[in-house]
């Protein structure tokens, strides 16, 4: 194939991902010359449908977040689509995306529920949770060391400025409470789905370095601290290996 | 042969699926998701000797105009490998470029430059994945205005060239058909005979947007196979005899009951053309198997 048939491809692309394509926003002269003689009307329309393609997959993920931006979500959407094209046909890979987006620039942040970047970090983290609960190689256990203890993989642990639990749970019409709230997201023993836990200053910190097998006997010598290995591991924030 | 009759596999109707494992003859699966981190994959190799299983791809985006990823394509074969399926089957189209991915699948220009081209590409695919490699055609909104060969020639002058067969999405014809306004009996009379190896069948639905001065019908797999697909079945089935008719179902999933009956609507018309040939071959001996 020629650099010819790529440099079309890419313009069909540009223009399929692209605000104008997506939202009629088109004139006739902003139209690649790459992609003259192609029916606009029909463009427009692959334009369209793979974007509902993409936000229903972005939308899966953030269920309240989508509640917390209701009248904004337009716009917001709209700006979403210009700055972030899609990169990848993965569901998870476009939510981040949309995170970043949505976070990652502070001049947007004044027009929002202030608790917003809170509930999509959670549900974000939710839903790498959960993927990775599936995808996870129990083999992967093998190679500990005997007596070993760690943080389970792929737990995500947030700091976060509002307590924003009962919108995850409830819905977004309740106002959450501001205080700094440190979480811990993972897949209890035995349940369906991840969940969302609080937790004292001095467990998020020793969580935040426990990323490699350490012995256990070294750690846990006492009852209390027991006890707490014991709890964090029924929770599944951390992983035992007898 | 009988055609084996089945699903393509969907995680969340896992549960499900595993419940219902008897009402299929086979399961198939997209490769894709038996890579890295999708959150599918080991669910997916559980079936492996409880069902046949057949592989089928998304990712490969074939028609972009850049070398191929050797690297997925070891993927590939690795699963291929691991999930025992007796074929490989991918979209005869592009779904990205360099840094950018649309997640659907787009038509390339039908010329006979841009097939030579595939026909590399193909061979490619061919050297390293050890099992029969299929094309399948894609539904379209629009086309190239540079293409000039139909879309039974496009595809049959890779397929000539490269050995690779067909998986025939029985819907995508139906639809494009419908939308572009051809006969979809004469595409299928310009295929030979025993190129179709594997069908997909699924149900769409009518869009009516005003960016297009008509409705048009859209490739959802969300419902019911409609009737003129199955008539559309019914004429693949006289030339040919596909290994796997695979019903493909996206959305709507917790409809179950329409899934099993498609399954069952297909399974009939399959056995139908079996008895028909039996009855053929009986009173006509070898020569009958020509009909």
């Amino acid at each position: 194939m020629s650099n010819r048939l790529l440099d079309r491809q890419v313009g069909l692309l540009e223009f399929l991902t692209s605000g104008a394509a997506i939202f009629d926003d088109l004139d006739g002269a902003s139209l690649d010359p790459a992609l003259v003689g192609i029916d606009c009307g029909l463009l427009r329309l692959e334009a369209r449908f793979s974007f509902q393609k993409r936000m229903a997959k972005v939308a899966a993920v953030f269920p309240r977040t989508f509640e917390l931006l209701d009248g904004h979500s337009g716009a917001i959407i709209r700006e979403f689509v210009s700055s972030y094209p899609p990169r990848d046909i993965g569901r998870l890979e476009n939510a981040r995306q949309f995170f970043d987006f949505l976070c990652g620039d502070s001049r947007r942040l004044p027009v929002l529920p202030p608790h917003l970047p809170d509930v999509a970090a959670c549900e974000l983290a939710l839903a790498q949770v959960r993927a990775n609960d599936l995808t996870r190689d129990t083999k992967q256990r093998e190679h500990a060391l005997q007596n070993a203890i760690r943080r389970a993989p792929g737990v995500a642990l947030l700091r976060c400025s509002y307590d924003v639990r009962t919108i995850l749970e409830v819905g977004a019409e309740t106002d959450p409470v501001r205080r700094e709230v440190l979480l811990g997201v993972a897949s209890p023993v035995g349940a369906d789905q991840p969940r969302v836990f609080e937790l004292l200053k001095p467990v998020f910190d020793l969580l935040s370095v426990m990323d490699e097998w350490a012995d256990a006997a070294a750690m846990v010598a006492t009852p209390k601290l027991n006890e707490l290995v014991r709890d964090l591991s029924v929770c599944g924030l951390i992983e035992v290996h007898p | 042969m009988l055609s084996a009759v089945g699903i393509g596999y969907r995680a969340a109707i896992d549960d499900w699926t595993r419940r219902n494992l008897s009402s299929f003859e086979l399961l198939e699966i997209t490769i894709d998701h038996c890579m890295g981190g999708h959150p599918a994959r080991f669910n997916i190799f559980d079936f492996v000797d409880r069902i046949p299983l057949t592989a089928h791809g998304i990712g490969l985006s074939i028609g972009t105009d850049v070398p191929l990823d050797l690297r997925y394509l070891d993927e590939v074969a690795a699963i291929v490998d691991r999930l025992k399926a007796p074929a490989y089957s991918e979209h005869l189209a592009f779904t990205r470029t360099p840094g950018r991915d649309l997640a659907n699948l787009l038509p390339l220009p039908q010329t006979e430059a841009i097939a030579e081209s595939i026909i590399e590409k193909v061979r490619i695919v061919q050297s390293r994945i050890g099992v029969p490699f299929l094309l399948e055609n894609i539904t379209y909104l629009f086309t190239w205005p540079d293409s000039n060969l139909s879309d039974a020639e496009f595809l049959n002058l890779i397929c000539r060239e490269t050995g690779a067969g067909l998986l025939l999405d029985v819907e995508n014809l139906y639809l494009n058909a419908s939308n572009h306004g051809f006969d979809p009996y004469a595409f299928l009379d310009a295929l030979p005979s025993g190129l179709v190896q594997e069908v997909h069948m699924a149900g769409g639905e009518v869009v009516n947007e005003k960016v297009v001065d008509r409705p048009l019908l859209a490739d959802s797999h969300a419902y019911p196979v409609p009737d003129e697909a199955f008539r559309i079945l019914d004429r693949v089935l006289e030339r040919h005899t596909p290994s796997a008719i695979v019903l493909e179902r996206d959305d709507r999933l917790d409809a179950v009951d329409e899934i099993l009956d498609d399954v069952t609507r297909i399974r009939a018309r399959v056995a139908r053309r079996q008895s028909w040939r039996a009855n053929v071959e009986s009173s006509f001996g070898q020569a009958g198997r020509a009909a």
